[in-house]
């Protein structure tokens, strides 16, 4: 067969890609919405992490993951690699900031270049679903920042030292009754005869 | 004997209109003073829509009955499009790190503010330490009076080093262990202090 294996042509981008295009609305029609990407695209290389709609930033996502893909693939000697980047990014010194912090960034991942996030919707206004679109390892704090595991966290090391204090507790209640404990079976077998007796009494 | 019986009631009260009379009761002054006199009833005139409707004007009214299915769609939505009932809300959830609610699958609200407004005066600050240099070494933010983590002279070789001029906040920190940045109270006043 003559054909080229598809998973040599183009790199297989780690977030899911629906088989059909997202139509931005734009008065220049296709041309207009590849505009837009290329803006927001630009824009999240610059300032790593944004917020937007959500239609425009999962379309963007397809093609920065695919921009930084093909960039880690072919390096900043390959021609059709960097026509790209210098089409997708408007601002040209991002061309450097693609192929020097973020190639050597994302070399060794093994899971997406970007992270999409939720934004939380604004109680009474306009329902749009806004996103968090960011690209990993960025400098800023964590949006999702769940402590509840964390051993350092006060409330988690307060429940450790109570249940500490507990089991100590309890520990020396059963030092304290290992001699009486001797005793108390003893008892308990001199009453065991006198228990049957009190029926048979009555 | 019942034939009788309505003579009889009315001779008892011609008895007794006739002793009222005798003993001047009622008095001759009360008595109604009128003519009567039988007027001719006035020809039924045939009652006509243009009567109403003559010089004036009519306003606007529904010609048709509206639809049961109508009035309720008006009245409450429809579920499929607009549900205007109110419908208790079952994806709020609190949020681990601070209390506050907000709906399943996305940002607590409280939390992203803060967030939002931390990584805005990072932004600021990577964009004016950088200036028009060109961009090629990544980022790491230090905050007052924290110093370099241990690692090789190597991974900080190729680092942009931004400095904020601020405590790390408490949120942002990954030890919680380590000294918080809110600044222990002095003052004595319990708040509200202006009530009394």
């Amino acid at each position: 067969m003559n054909q080229a294996e598809v998973s040599k042509l183009v790199s297989k981008l780690r977030i899911n890609v629906p088989p059909t295009h997202r139509k931005l609305r734009s008065p220049k029609g296709p041309e207009g919405r590849i505009d837009k990407l290329r803006k927001t695209v630009t824009g999240l290389v610059k300032f790593e992490r944004i917020e937007l709609n959500y239609n425009r930033a999962d379309e963007a996502r397809q093609y920065t993951e695919r921009l930084i893909s093909e960039a880690i693939r072919h390096g900043d000697c390959h021609k059709p690699t960097m026509d790209t980047a210098n089409f997708w990014l408007l601002e040209k010194e991002l061309i450097h900031k693609l192929f020097k912090v973020l190639v050597p960034r994302y070399e060794t991942s093994n899971s997406s270049y970007t992270r999409l996030i939720n934004a939380p919707k604004p109680q009474y206004g306009r329902n749009i679903d806004k996103v968090v679109l960011e690209l990993k390892g960025n400098p800023f704090p964590d949006l999702i920042n769940n402590n509840t595991n964390n051993k350092l966290l006060i409330q988690n090391v307060l429940l450790d030292a109570a249940k500490q204090d507990y089991r100590q507790s309890k520990i020396n209640e059963i030092a304290k009754n290992i001699g009486k404990t001797e005793n108390a079976p003893l008892n308990e077998s001199s009453k065991k005869p006198e228990a049957p007796e009190k029926p048979v009494e009555s | 004997m019942i034939p009788r019986l309505p003579h009889i009631v009315q001779l008892m009260k011609n008895v007794e209109r006739n002793l009222f009379h005798m003993f001047g009761y009622p008095p001759k002054e009360l008595a109604l003073a009128y003519v009567h006199e039988n007027k001719p009833a006035a020809p039924l005139k045939k009652f006509s829509i243009k009567d109403i409707v003559g010089d004036g004007f009519l306003l606007a009214v529904p010609k048709f009955r509206r639809t049961i299915e109508k009035k309720l769609k008006r009245k409450f939505g429809s579920p499929e499009y607009v549900w205007k009932m109110l419908v208790p809300k079952n994806n709020i959830k609190v949020c681990q790190n601070c209390g506050h609610h907000h709906e399943k699958g996305r940002l607590c609200e409280h939390c992203y503010s803060k967030v939002k407004a931390e990584t805005e005066e990072i932004q600021a600050k990577i964009k004016e330490k950088l200036g028009i240099n060109p961009i090629e070494h990544d980022v790491v933010v230090l905050y007052k009076g924290e110093s370099l983590p241990d690692e090789p002279k190597e991974f900080w070789k190729g680092k942009r080093i931004i400095e904020m001029k601020k405590e790390r906040p408490q949120w942002f920190s990954k030890n919680l262990l380590q000294k918080t940045t809110q600044q222990p109270s002095e003052s004595t006043d319990v708040k509200p202090t202006d009530l009394a």
